[in-house]
């Protein structure tokens, strides 16, 4: 099944390359040029990754992260920035990225974290059905 | 003295350093986009080998693209470059509306991220000063990313020039500000060594929404 993507930048030529790339390559790709976008988009709809640019106009990388983990936990977020310094790459960890890429990224390893990262989300996902399901046995003294 | 000196040369060392960040970082992007534009390329190649035609203006969109970002990073290693060769003469003489628009074009991308509009309204004759233009340079930025912080909701600047013969001005005004903030503006320890080393004073505006970098006495030169 193919890996469905939001990918998020404030560069609009770099966000149509891309997702004709990935798309090429089997991804469901949705764009939008801002965190603050993003965030409305992922009210409405699920995906197993979002890839985002880290420096951006408007809401901060590290406050779009801290905001998209708030509204969906279970969210792989892989963060695509100019330049990385550890400080920020474990400051971002630790708020739940999943993992970084330097720009110009290359898009044969970035479709392979994408790969990963969904099947991170699966795990979680069916993690929390099973203790859905632990819970309601309980309750219901099954 | 050694205060001042050491003030000083942090707040350079800062300055260069954001300065220096930020116009990588576009550099950066125009690399992104040059890279996926090599790799599109030869994905489209890669599909005509087994369907082909491959289209001709997919091809020359694509190197319209290379160009314009190619051109892009020119600009910005251009303004980089100037800014860099700032640091060559300890004075020499700048047009103060000049020097302004440059501190803005250069510190675009941050000024962006920061969501803040300003608009510069041009003085009424060109104001010509003998300064050290990196420090300079570097004051006119403190200046406009103090103002940012101390900008309430609507992040709109206005920038403008005072032509008084002897103290020529830069003002910084806003629509509404945190008055916490105004209450203690340049205090730093470096910001205080920069002052002194260009020979500015501050002084707050009378709506009380913004300020103003005076050039003392010995900046000003009488334009050609």
């Amino acid at each position: 099944m193919s890996e469905k993507v939001l990918l998020v930048d404030d560069e609009k030529e770099f966000l149509e390359i891309m997702s004709e790339r990935m798309t090429a390559r089997g991804m469901v790709v949705t764009t939008t040029d801002s965190a603050d976008k993003a965030l409305s988009i992922l009210k409405k709809e699920s995906f197993d990754a979002i890839v985002m640019d880290f420096q951006m106009p408007g809401m901060d990388g590290m406050e779009a992260l801290k905001a998209i983990k708030n509204l969906k936990p279970e969210l792989q977020i892989i963060l695509l920035t100019g330049y990385a310094t550890v400080e920020k790459t474990v400051e971002a960890m630790k708020i739940g990225a999943t993992d970084f890429l330097e720009k110009p990224a290359d898009l044969e390893a970035l479709s392979e974290k994408i790969k990963n990262a969904k099947t991170e989300k699966m795990l979680i996902v069916e993690k929390q059905m099973e203790e859905k399901i632990k819970d309601i046995l309980q309750r219901h003294g099954g | 003295m050694v205060d001042d000196k050491e003030g000083l040369s942090k707040s350079g060392m800062r300055f260069f350093g954001k300065m220096s960040a930020s116009a990588t970082h576009e550099i950066k992007n125009c690399l992104a986009i040059i890279n996926e534009s090599a790799g599109l390329l030869e994905d489209l190649s890669m599909m005509a080998e087994k369907k082909p035609p491959l289209s001709l203006a997919r091809v020359n969109d694509i190197s319209q693209r290379v160009t314009r970002q190619v051109n892009r990073a020119d600009i910005v290693v251009r303004k980089l470059n100037r800014f860099s060769h700032g640091v060559d003469r300890k004075t020499q003489i700048a047009n103060l509306e000049e020097t302004v628009s440059f501190v803005l074009d250069l510190a675009s991308r941050l000024i962006a991220m920061q969501g803040v509009v300003i608009k510069v309204t041009s003085p009424l004759s060109r104001i010509m000063v003998e300064t050290n233009i990196f420090y300079l340079e570097n004051m006119i930025w403190k200046a406009i990313e103090t103002a940012c912080l101390a900008a309430k909701e609507k992040k709109q600047m206005v920038i403008s020039f005072g032509t008084d013969a002897d103290t020529p001005s830069i003002w910084f005004s806003m629509d509404a500000v945190q008055n916490d903030l105004m209450d203690d503006l340049f205090g730093s320890k470096e910001d205080r060594a920069l002052m002194k080393h260009l020979d500015i004073s501050i002084k707050k505006n009378k709506d009380n929404n913004g300020f103003g970098l005076l050039l003392l006495k010995r900046n000003p030169v009488t334009p050609n």
